[in-house]
């Protein structure tokens, strides 16, 4: 029998009866790594070798997590320091200052102090919930256990300590291989390195040696090693994907800042500013920079009379407070729909005149739990189309085209409600594979609260939905993290399937 | 989105139907009210779009099925008799919440479910109309326990007292309590008072309704005990204090309704405001409840170009009354008009076009064809997204794995990890034309960088992170390529990535006081990676779009001294390339040599 040398080496280099690994059989050959791998793969292939591959996942306390396993969880410090404080409420600065808070902490401690309920924080004082018990807090007991290794905690407070980057998932993978019964047989009759021609090489061409060669024969069916694919990421994919079906439809595409106004963002949505979604924990509000220098003087006071009074005759406004200070206050777009309120406008690109169609896949940020279904940052699908006279028909015969490009028909129409649409429809469609009704979007005719500020004198009908939504659809992903972010893992990225 | 808890056998009769359960719940859905489960005690929890605040009791769900069932047709108005009570707002009540309603409710008979769907109702208008009871609080009373002084005018009527009282002026027993508490006490020792104290905490008086016996309520924080509802009250007495009088009003109306429904009497309280009190009826006395009925033109045109159907008058004006509304036509020089009737409790109806949508909704919107409007343009993509997909094309091409990663991250890994101080931003100055770095702090403060450094610029900062790790937006792109390799070290090798993503910094001659723009960054990780494969890419690159590059030595902390460059795009400095430092690869637990290289897209027009 016949062998290429490496492979001679690595099946002699094995132990019928141990499993080694990859590494102790470079070390022993004096190959790559890389090397003995494709030679054990090819051993496999003729039943010389066989391979055990093990992924191992591990819990590993991070530096930020290990440090509040000595110094106590932010929140759990700030609770203590604020129920051994005398004064009840505790101004804020006096409960961070005798919890040695300091920094990024800070943050972090009133962001999950309220999550946890362990009190509230208003108006810069604190005032502690006397039921909570944050001695029996169950995420600082379970980064004890990852620690210590002790015991495995429950998978909600462990993803949890995973979101909060206090744990981290490390995963392995280890190849062992053994001689089979085969190989030893093969190895006891005797096994000689291959003689012949393994590589053309440029001598065998340039003399005539090759006329005699014999080539050694390959294994034509074993799989391959891989090389690293070049290639777009699937999400991308899926945005170019609709991007190019938006265009098809006559959509033009908008771009416009991230960190904008909330003046963009809400104001001129007909949002009120005490709308619960335009509270602190759902808007990532800037503390730098603050606030837009100038805004269009005009626009501003329409919008705010159409917030104050309504529009029309008999329009009534909200009876809500009015804060130029709040308008101007810059945050990261919850939604994107603040490029359609810049370009209704005539702010991004001058005056448009009816008919039009618009369109953005942009990202769009919400201050909220990350979860398997939820980022912090995501795309919207955004898109509007601006008429003389549309109707709810127009609606949804534009939708239903849209999603029939992505396999997906019979969309449902749920009336709904949004403040800054009117009808206003969620919008429902059979998941391709499941059958199961999903929404899949959010969609109306915008108010006239909303287009006579902005000075658009037509129909305007839009709707939204997350890229991610559609992608999770078309790809069967079940985990949004993995598509998307720095926690990606480069595997589910080299072998997703392509989107076309 | 609003919950409520709803018992379906009360809701069978107060609707008066004997569907089952599963039919109930079908035409709950037809109403947009969305079946979550079922409480402990068997009730439907049911949620909705927070627009119709009058469902947000088993009495108001009723009565919208009583007008899907056709039981009920067109506006309803409560009987309202005649005030024989009066709150009186004196000049200390506090600046801040200078509003008050009320009515009194005679001959009501409150069952257990009755009570429990009247505290529920108080609840959820709390949560929603009443953002948390700070704009809108309601108070319910047993009016039996109230013993009102007289009018002076003779007219035989008697009056509570609606003002301002010192936290410590003053004691009553509150709900839950057994002794006589100060409102003061009660902010910082009561469970109910611990909660509210915020809405208060800046008020120099506390608001406080009085009757001849004494203090009986603390709006918005907590009733007193004395005046406690219970299932043998048979007459209320019921107020609201707030920050605007409209919003306090209709949330009565849909009390008052709800209380109706139960087969109650609503009886006027008289609002006498003093000329002192801030808000906008000082000197002036209003009848409450408005149980006013306010009318929205619509014109036909409109309703038949919004819903894309042709209707007989007729049929809108049948469409109005199965909506509970009621469609006067009125025939104009302009055409076909209604004047449309709408009951006090519709808070959600502001402009015409919401008729219009209650008329779509009877109809039907699910009977309606879909048509793909006639209406022509011309589609494009505009010139940076066709620029970035080109590049990102062609980065692939050369072997690139395509990332995409966030835009927000931390200090941490933008600067520190990268071997860069964390600049300190200066004053933020509109009129100056630079940023301005005060300071550097961070385990390489002590390192001096030039502000010209990639990657270095002060981070537009997030207010109220939820996380560590997103606290402002990248400055530059590497670190996330980094932080992706740091992920990926049990991966095959090589690890080519790029992506081409936003970074931002603080600069104030932008109008929003960010510089936003988007970046090509790529890195090569494998075992013989070095300079000249960065410098090669990057040459192909540039070579496709048709630039000049040049790469002069530049100082950068994140990569070695002597292999690193600024990446010169036709003679502007527009990135950096580089072998990256032992050090950065060692903090991100990498083995193998990297190299990378980062530039603006927009070197590349």
């Amino acid at each position: 029998m016949e062998l290429p040398e490496t492979q001679l080496a690595v099946l002699e280099a094995a132990s019928a009866t141990e499993a080694r690994t990859i590494d102790r059989l470079a070390a022993d050959t004096g190959y790559e790594p890389e090397a003995v791998t494709g030679a054990a793969f090819g051993l496999e292939e003729a039943g010389l070798l066989d391979i055990e591959a093990d992924t191992e996942i591990e819990l590993v306390v991070s530096d930020e997590g290990d440090r509040y396993r000595h110094e106590g969880l932010p929140e759990v410090r700030l609770y203590q320091a604020a129920t051994a404080a005398e004064a009840d409420p505790v101004p804020i600065s006096e409960a961070i200052g005798a919890a040695g808070l300091d920094g990024p902490e800070v943050d972090i401690a009133l962001a999950n102090f309220a999550r946890k309920g362990y009190g509230e924080i208003d108006e810069g004082a604190i005032t502690v919930e006397p039921d909570a018990d944050p001695a029996a807090d169950p995420e600082a007991a379970a980064l004890d256990a990852i620690a210590t290794g002790d015991a495995t905690p429950a998978e909600e407070v462990r993803n949890r300590l995973v979101e909060r980057g206090l744990v981290e998932r490390i995963e392995h993978t280890r190849r062992r291989v053994q001689v089979t019964d085969e190989g030893v047989t093969a190895l006891m009759s005797g096994i000689e390195a291959e003689s012949a021609v393994g590589q053309v090489t440029p001598e065998l061409l340039t003399s005539s040696e090759w006329q005699d060669a014999e080539f050694a024969e390959y294994n034509v069916e074993a799989a391959a090693d891989q090389t690293p694919p070049g290639r777009v990421h699937v999400l991308r994919a899926i945005a170019e994907r609709v991007k190019e079906v938006l265009v098809g439809m006559g959509f033009q595409e908008m771009q416009g800042p991230h960190v904008d106004a909330d003046f963009w963002i809400n104001d001129c949505l007909f949002m009120p500013q005490d709308h619960p979604a335009r509270t602190h924990w759902d808007r990532f509000a800037m503390s730098v920079p603050t606030a837009i220098d100038s805004l269009p003087e005009d626009l501003l006071k329409r919008v705010e009379r159409a917030h104050r009074e309504g529009v029309g005759e008999d329009g009534d406004g909200y009876h809500s407070p009015w804060d130029e200070d709040f308008a101007r206050a810059l945050a990261l777009r919850g939604h994107t729909t603040s490029l359609s309120t810049r370009y209704l406008s005539g702010e991004a690109i001058g005056e448009i005149d009816p008919p039009a169609r618009f369109f953005s896949v942009e990202k769009a940020y919400r201050n909220d739990t990350l979860d398997a279904t939820h980022l912090l940052e995501f795309f919207q699908i955004e898109g509007w189309v601006m008429a003389e006279d549309l109707s709810v028909r127009d609606l949804m015969g534009t939708f239903e085209e849209f999603y029939a490009q992505f396999g997906i028909h019979d969309i449902e129409f749920k009336p709904h409600y949004n403040p800054y649409t009117e009808p206003s429809f969620e919008l429902f469609g059979e998941h391709p594979e499941t059958g199961e009704m999903i929404e899949i979007g959010n969609s109306g005719i915008f108010r006239e609260e909303m287009l006579q500020p902005l000075g658009v004198d037509a129909d305007v009908m839009a709707w939204g939905l997350a890229l991610e939504r559609l992608a999770m659809l078309l790809t069967g992903a079940d985990d949004i993290r993995d598509l998307h972010g720095t926690l990606a893992d480069i595997d589910f990225l080299r072998t997703a399937e392509v989107t076309y | 989105m609003p919950v409520v808890d709803i018992d379906p056998d009360e809701l069978r009769r107060l609707t008066g139907t004997d569907k089952d359960d599963d039919e109930l719940l079908d035409d709950l859905f037809a109403l947009g009210l969305e079946f979550e489960g079922r409480t402990d005690d068997d009730a439907f929890e049911l949620e909705f779009a927070p627009d119709r605040l009058d469902r947000l009791s088993v009495e108001g769900i009723a009565r919208s099925l009583r007008y899907q069932y056709g039981q009920d047709r067109g506006v309803y108005v409560p009987n309202l008799n005649d005030p024989e009570w009066t709150i009186e707002v004196d000049a200390t009540v506090p600046d801040e919440r200078p509003y008050v309603t009320g009515a009194v409710i005679r001959g009501v008979n409150l069952d257990e479910e009755g009570l429990e769907s009247l505290i529920q109702l108080q609840e959820k208008l709390h949560a929603t109309m009443g953002r948390g009871r700070a704009k809108g609080a309601i108070g319910i009373h047993d009016l039996t326990m109230l013993k009102g002084e007289r009018l002076t005018d003779d007219s035989g009527g008697s009056r509570i007292r609606y003002t301002g009282v010192d936290p410590d002026g003053d004691t009553f027993v509150p709900l839950d309590a057994d002794a006589e508490m100060t409102p003061q006490q009660v902010l910082e020792e009561h469970p109910i008072g611990d909660k509210y104290a915020s809405i208060v905490a800046e008020y120099d008086v506390m608001p406080a309704i009085y009757d001849e016996l004494g203090l009986f309520s603390f709006p918005p924080v907590i009733n007193g005990a004395r005046t406690e509802v219970t299932t043998n009250s048979r007459e209320l007495f019921v107020e609201m204090t707030g920050t605007d009088q409209w919003t306090i009003d209709h949330m009565l109306a849909i009390v008052c309704y709800a209380l109706d429904a139960r087969g109650a009497t609503v009886e006027a309280v008289t609002v006498d405001y003093d000329d002192a009190n801030a808000g906008e009826y000082a000197g002036t006395q209003l009848e409450r409840p408005d149980l006013s009925v306010r009318t929205k033109t619509v014109t036909h045109d409109r309703i038949e170009t919004m819903l894309g159907v042709d209707l007989d008058p007729e049929e809108v004006i049948d469409l109005a009354e199965r909506a509970g509304l009621d469609a006067e036509r009125v025939d104009t020089d302009d055409g076909l008009v209604y004047d449309v009737r709408v009951p006090p409790y519709r808070v959600d109806v502001l402009h015409p076009v919401d008729v219009i949508d209650d008329l779509g909704r009877a109809f039907g919107f699910n009977e309606l064809t879909p048509r793909y409007p006639d209406v022509s343009t011309v589609g494009k993509r505009h010139e940076r997204s066709r620029l970035e997909e080109a590049v990102r094309t062609t980065l692939v091409g050369m072997g690139f794995e395509d990332t995409l990663n966030f835009h927000m991250s931390n200090e941490a890994n933008t600067f520190e990890r990268m071997r860069l101080p964390i600049p300190v931003p200066g004053e933020f100055d509109r009129t100056d034309n630079t940023v301005e770095i005060a300071d550097w702090r961070g385990a390489h403060a002590e390192r001096s960088v030039s502000e010209d450094v990639v990657g270095v610029a002060v981070p537009p900062t997030i207010k109220e992170p939820y996380s560590e790790e997103y606290t402002i937006l990248r400055t530059w792109a590497l670190p996330s390529l980094l932080m992706v390799l740091e992920r990926n070290t049990h991966r095959t090798y090589p690890q080519d990535l790029a992506e081409i993503g936003l970074v931002a910094g603080v600069d104030p001659t932008e109008n929003t006081g960010v510089a936003e723009w988007r970046s090509v960054a790529g890195v090569l990780a494998r075992h013989d990676a070095s300079y000249e494969d960065a410098r090669g890419r990057l040459q192909a690159l540039t070579q496709a779009f048709g630039v000049d590059l040049a790469t002069p030595a530049t100082e950068h902390p994140s990569f070695i001294d002597g292999r690193a460059a600024d990446v010169v795009i036709d003679g502007t400095v527009a990135g950096v390339v580089g072998e990256f430092h032992p050090a950065v690869l060692v903090e991100h637990d990498l083995e193998v040599p990297v190299v990378g290289f980062e530039l603006e897209l927009s070197a590349l027009r």
